[in-house]
């Protein structure tokens, strides 16, 4: 894999930001975007917009066609068993809010609990929250060891009687912590429980197979996998799918409607209420493309040689701490440095044009539980190579110079 | 964008020892703020005497650089200012830092006006002026004893 070629791909790196070249070390918060993705926005607005789904008329058809066959390549490139299996949504967020909402409408009683973990992001906890409040179920988590991972032993030692559902990231947006997906499936599945995967970081990062990891759900941000904005997908296995009822009412996801009866649309219909957003679902046909030529070995492989070069470039800078040190890990380095906020920390790199991000990362959980209120994230992606991580080190110790620190 | 005058020397030291850092004995006024985006809190403390002037005041908290020199440097000129004088110092420093090119308060002495002039620098970022803000939204809260919490997101 050239990388060069690459980064040529990404038009963001032809411009000059503030004066730098840009350094971006946030693509866990939002990767940049190829033109090919770009462009393909343009185009269909531009040569072939309609609404899908709808009319009969050719552009309406040949939209629908194009929307579909997204849907076909990400059933592909997740390994999913059914196309139907694939629903659009806004984002991993509206994803996630959609299981929680519908196991919570129709499977979790009072009492029942939901386990997840103290590495989770927001909007895997909030969306439950709101059955601790509705429904009165529990919600519990399980802890981080000393290197900031989670163990399936720990996983099974949070099990009780009453636990029905189990939602977990499959990569930690802070750590980078990997966990044991299919491990930990596979206990869940012995004791009758569910599993749900906040994949947000595992998409862009890791060769994803739904049928082997067996997980019920699996929640994919696609603004972070070199798509567009505005866009997620929510996995779910068939016999899921069609027991859970609709989360959004309108049009598009009914059968039929009558003033004392209304019956909901098939998969995956039932769960696409109203218009889409089917400019970006067309688009990120082009980012699994995009992906699929590097072949996602290589983006691996080149992701864990980058971590492994900022770790160590990290651990050699006194007064730079990282954060975990978890065995298996991709695509995220968080560090705190001593006497430098965070924030501090992010609007001095900033100067030098290298961009992270900094605060508690949507994860207040993780940050109260280490006893920090904030870190900072440095984050790669298909684009970076090795000098950006040595631009990182140099705009740390230019930090460390402003705060007169050696 | 200059760092340089983002973090001035005087920022670093009051950003690194900060000044009326704690809890005021017998306060009689106290409010909370916090910065949503970035999990930074404050808590300021308040004690006024009979003629409602600042007989001590001080902060609780943690935050980066810039917001542990604001809270450092304004609760340093608060003290000793009355009620009406510090709600106008509060009206001008974060007209200062909004739009205003220069403060324009008669309450502050030449030096005063120097000192709190340090915090200019943050205008050029705008997603920092928050950090350098909060304590000072805060303030007001405590001295108008509204007893909500300061929500810097929901601060225009
Ligand atoms: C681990 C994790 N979960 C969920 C989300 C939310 O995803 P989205 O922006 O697609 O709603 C993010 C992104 O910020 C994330 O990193």
């Amino acid at each position: 894999m050239n990388i060069d070629t690459i980064k040529k791909e990404f038009p963001i790196f032809d411009e000059k930001i503030q004066n730098n070249d840009l350094v971006y070390l946030d693509s866990a918060n939002s990767s940049q975007k190829p033109k090919v993705v770009i462009d393909r926005i343009n185009e269909f607005y531009t040569k072939e917009f309609s609404n899908v789904g709808r009319s009969v008329h050719y552009l309406a058809v040949a939209a629908t066609n194009l929307y579909e066959n997204t849907r076909a390549s990400v059933q592909k490139f997740i390994n999913a068993k059914d196309k139907n299996e694939i629903v659009f949504t806004k984002g991993a967020t509206e994803a996630l809010n959609l299981v929680a909402n519908t196991l919570g409408q129709n499977y979790l009683q009072e009492g029942d609990e939901v386990l997840i973990t103290e590495l989770e992001h927001h909007s895997n906890y909030v969306p439950w929250h709101f059955l601790r409040k509705s429904k009165k179920i529990k919600i519990n988590f399980a802890e981080i060891n000393d290197d900031i991972e989670i163990t399936l032993e720990e996983i099974e030692k949070k099990i009780t009687s009453r636990t029905k559902i189990i939602s977990i990231t499959h990569l930690s947006n802070v750590t980078g912590a990997i966990l044991p997906i299919k491990e930990i499936t596979e206990l869940a599945h012995s004791k009758g429980i569910v599993v749900v995967v906040d994949g947000c970081q595992g998409a862009p990062h890791l060769k994803l197979d739904m049928q082997d990891l067996d997980c019920d759900f699996y929640a994919i941000s696609c603004h972070k996998m070199y798509g567009p904005t505005g866009l997620g997908v929510l996995y779910g296995k068939k016999k899921w799918l069609e027991e859970l009822p609709p989360y959004q009412g309108g049009g598009g996801m009914i059968n039929e409607v009558k003033k004392d009866r209304i019956s909901y649309g098939n998969l995956p219909n039932k769960f696409e209420a109203g218009t889409m957003a089917t400019a970006q679902v067309i688009a990120f046909d082009q980012s699994i493309k995009f992906l699929e030529r590097i072949g996602i070995d290589n983006v691996v492989k080149h992701e864990a040689d980058l971590i492994e070069y900022g770790q160590e470039l990290l651990q050699k800078n006194n007064s730079v701490k990282l954060i975990g040190n978890p065995k298996n890990k991709g695509g995220v380095l968080s560090f705190t440095i001593e006497g430098i906020h965070p924030h501090d920390v992010a609007t001095i790199l900033d100067e030098d044009g290298v961009a992270i991000r900094a605060g508690h990362h949507c994860c207040q959980i993780l940050h109260d539980k280490l006893n920090i209120p904030a870190s900072s994230r440095a984050s790669v992606g298909v684009y970076n190579t090795r000098n950006d991580l040595d631009k990182l080190n140099e705009a740390i110790n230019n930090c460390k110079k402003i705060f007169n620190q050696k | 964008m200059n760092l340089k005058e983002l973090y001035q020397e005087i920022i670093l030291e009051h950003g690194k020892n900060p000044r009326n850092l704690g809890k005021t004995d017998n306060f009689n006024k106290d409010a909370k703020g916090h910065n949503p985006l970035c999990g930074d809190n404050v808590h300021v403390y308040l004690k006024l005497n009979g003629q409602k002037i600042v007989e001590d005041i001080s902060f609780e908290g943690s935050g980066c650089a810039i917001s542990m020199a604001s809270a450092s440097i304004m609760t340093d000129l608060i003290k000793g200012k009355n009620e009406h004088e510090a709600k106008e110092i509060v009206e001008d420093f974060l007209g200062m830092i909004k739009e205003n090119p220069k403060l324009n308060s008669e309450n502050l002495k030449e030096d005063e006006k120097t000192k709190l002039m340090c915090l200019s620098g943050v205008k050029q970022y705008p997603m920092r002026v928050k950090c350098a803000t909060l304590s000072w939204h805060t303030l007001i809260s405590a001295i108008d004893n509204t007893q909500e919490e300061i929500n810097s997101e929901k601060l225009d």
